[in-house]
């Protein structure tokens, strides 16, 4: 009895390894086979002739390298604003007394639930009357700050000591001292895990893009996807080299920090 | 005398932080967040069509959108995917979280968890693109199998009404599983190992201890996942746009893509933004169920 369980244990445990990594795998295998083998019934599970042409064709007969550079500029500018943003905010909303703070940080709070179709159109419209449509500032400017951020911070600066700060006073820093020298550096565990939610959500992001972009070489890596599904149609071989070159940069940032992921996770519990 | 004057000083620079640092915070924010709200429910009272000057409606968008079965087609598939996708979701998600954790080795265990995560970190659309190939009805990999097996004719899985919406809601989890499966692991280690303990002496098989402590111990915490789930699926988009285009027959047209076309291909942000605010309007109320329901008066 005992071992049989054991036994079914072990064999959803490996089945649910097979599942997750079935699609990843046939990915890739899709991207070296022809399009005419990706097409023969019955299919052959191992390409019977490992071909480069869609990598070359991604490479090649698209800005790909353009996009990857949108992707990483405007994640990493937009990661790193809404690091700094967050913790000010954080900092201000969790240690100081000024009248409206109560009422400014209902707001906050209040905005972190509302789904991004209800701010969708009017950010378009907003971004249209300030001219940043259709150019990297549309994919930085509306996220440089983030509610979640700012309450997230704020959780772990109401952990840092008053007295602490107040020696600080005394001793005569100044207030951006406090902020950089003693604030950020005590809560940088939750820093990072913001700046791995933030950045995943900016590198994934589709819709906002989708909405914002309209030149090919402004686009970012999802919306390459579409680029080379829509104009190359039925490319198989080519549309799956691109989502392989896509998932690489991810999952490697994925297996260098898989730590803070999970951890970041784990504290903030939200997505 | 000294002393106040120092007090007042530092007073003046602890001011001139706040306005300084939350100045520029705040317009971002009221810009970005708060207004687009607020402009959501102005702009829905309006037949905006892209043109300056739109005529004043009031609720003649929201009696249009309750006559609308396009739209309420699209209500009824996402609420019918969010029940579906949440509660599949989550029982799966705590299945999977109970068998790693009572793994034995901690390497193996972190080994599971940080592979059921892995799809969550890839961009969605790559995902739905490998899934529209092996979803394919000639030459896709799962009517291969499944002929294989002794399945007598193809199903056309994402063009039939039956199964497109499932497939939807297959792809989402297989995408989304690993987000829950951390934070259930994470809540299931919350969990004092005495009231387990106490159990397993007392002859309780394990089956009991999870439906009898642990099930109760989490339901906080299962509460808590369900709805911020909820509230994410219910915006569901990019693998609806990308695998079905709402089809067939509008089977799988939810509100998310339903704003989307409105707005930005039909042109008539007007009608989207009140499709918007209702969305607006079941969030909340979602919300305000989770903080009823959340208020528990006991801790552990």
């Amino acid at each position: 009895m005992k071992k049989a369980v054991k036994i079914g244990k072990v064999l959803i445990l490996v089945s649910g390894f097979l599942i997750v990594a079935f699609p990843f795998f046939w990915c890739l295998m899709l991207s070296f086979k022809s399009n005419a083998e990706i097409m023969s019934i019955p299919t052959t599970f191992f390409p019977s002739e490992w071909i480069l042409n869609g990598y070359k064709k991604v490479l090649t007969e698209a800005p790909f390298l353009k996009w990857l550079w949108n992707s990483i500029f405007s994640s990493v500018t937009t990661t790193a604003i809404v690091a700094l943003t967050s913790c000010l905010g954080g900092y201000i909303f969790g240690k100081f007394k000024f009248r409206g703070k109560n009422l400014l940080f209902i707001c906050v709070l209040a905005t972190m639930m509302v789904p991004f179709q209800v701010t969708m159109i009017p950010t378009y419209l907003i971004c249209s009357k300030l001219h940043i449509l259709n150019s990297m500032s549309a994919l930085i400017i509306p996220y440089m700050v983030s509610g979640f951020g700012i309450f997230l911070c704020r959780q772990f600066v109401e952990n840092i000591p008053n007295e602490v700060i107040e020696a600080a006073r005394i001793d005569g820093a100044g207030e951006w001292r406090i902020f950089f020298g003693i604030v950020i550096q005590s809560i940088r565990p939750a820093i990072a895990a913001l700046c791995i939610f933030i950045f995943m959500g900016r590198w994934n992001d589709y819709l906002w893009p989708l909405v914002a972009l309209i030149d090919e070489e402004k686009m970012t890596l999802p919306l390459a996807l579409n680029f080379f599904n829509s104009s190359l149609l039925t490319d198989y071989c080519t549309s799956m080299s691109a989502s392989v070159l896509v998932m690489i940069p991810i999952i490697a940032i994925y297996f260098l920090f898989q730590k803070q992921f999970v951890e970041g996770i784990t504290m903030t519990g939200i997505k | 005398m000294k002393k106040e004057r120092r007090k007042k000083g530092t007073g003046r620079s602890q001011r001139n932080f706040i306005i300084c640092g939350l100045t520029p915070i705040m317009i971002l924010f009221f810009v970005f967040s708060v207004i687009p709200i607020i402009y959501s429910v102005v702009m829905s009272l309006f037949n905006y069509n892209g043109f300056p000057h739109p005529p004043f409606v009031g609720i003649k968008n929201y009696v249009m959108l309750f006559h609308d079965s396009e739209f309420l087609g699209a209500l009824k598939n996402t609420v019918f995917f969010v029940v579906i996708a949440v509660v599949l979701n989550i029982c799966i998600a705590t299945f999977l979280a109970v068998l790693v954790k009572s793994l034995k080795k901690t390497k193996l265990r972190g080994f599971f968890r940080g592979w059921f995560f892995l799809p969550a970190v890839v961009p969605m659309v790559a995902v739905c693109y490998v899934w529209l190939i092996m979803f394919d009805p000639a030459n896709g990999i799962i009517n291969q199998v499944l002929m294989l097996l002794g399945m007598g004719s193809p199903v056309n899985w994402l063009n039939d009404t039956r199964t497109a919406l499932m497939c939807i809601v297959v792809v989402t989890l297989w995408c989304d599983l690993g987000y829950n499966l951390v934070i259930i692991m994470a809540g299931l280690d919350s969990i004092p190992a005495t009231f387990l303990e106490a159990a397993q002496i007392d002859g309780a098989n394990s089956v009991y201890r999870f439906f009898k402590i642990t099930l109760p111990l989490m339901a906080r915490n299962m509460m808590f996942v369900g709805i911020m789930t909820s509230i994410s699926y219910f915006q569901v988009f990019a693998q609806v746009q990308i695998m079905t285009q709402g089809g067939p027959d509008n089977g799988t047209n939810v509100i998310g893509l339903n704003i989307y076309n409105y707005a930005f291909r039909y042109s008539q942000m007007g009608y989207a933004s009140a499709m918007a605010v209702v969305m607006l309007g079941i969030i909340l109320v979602i919300s305000l169920v989770q903080l009823k329901l959340g208020k528990t008066d006991w801790e552990y």
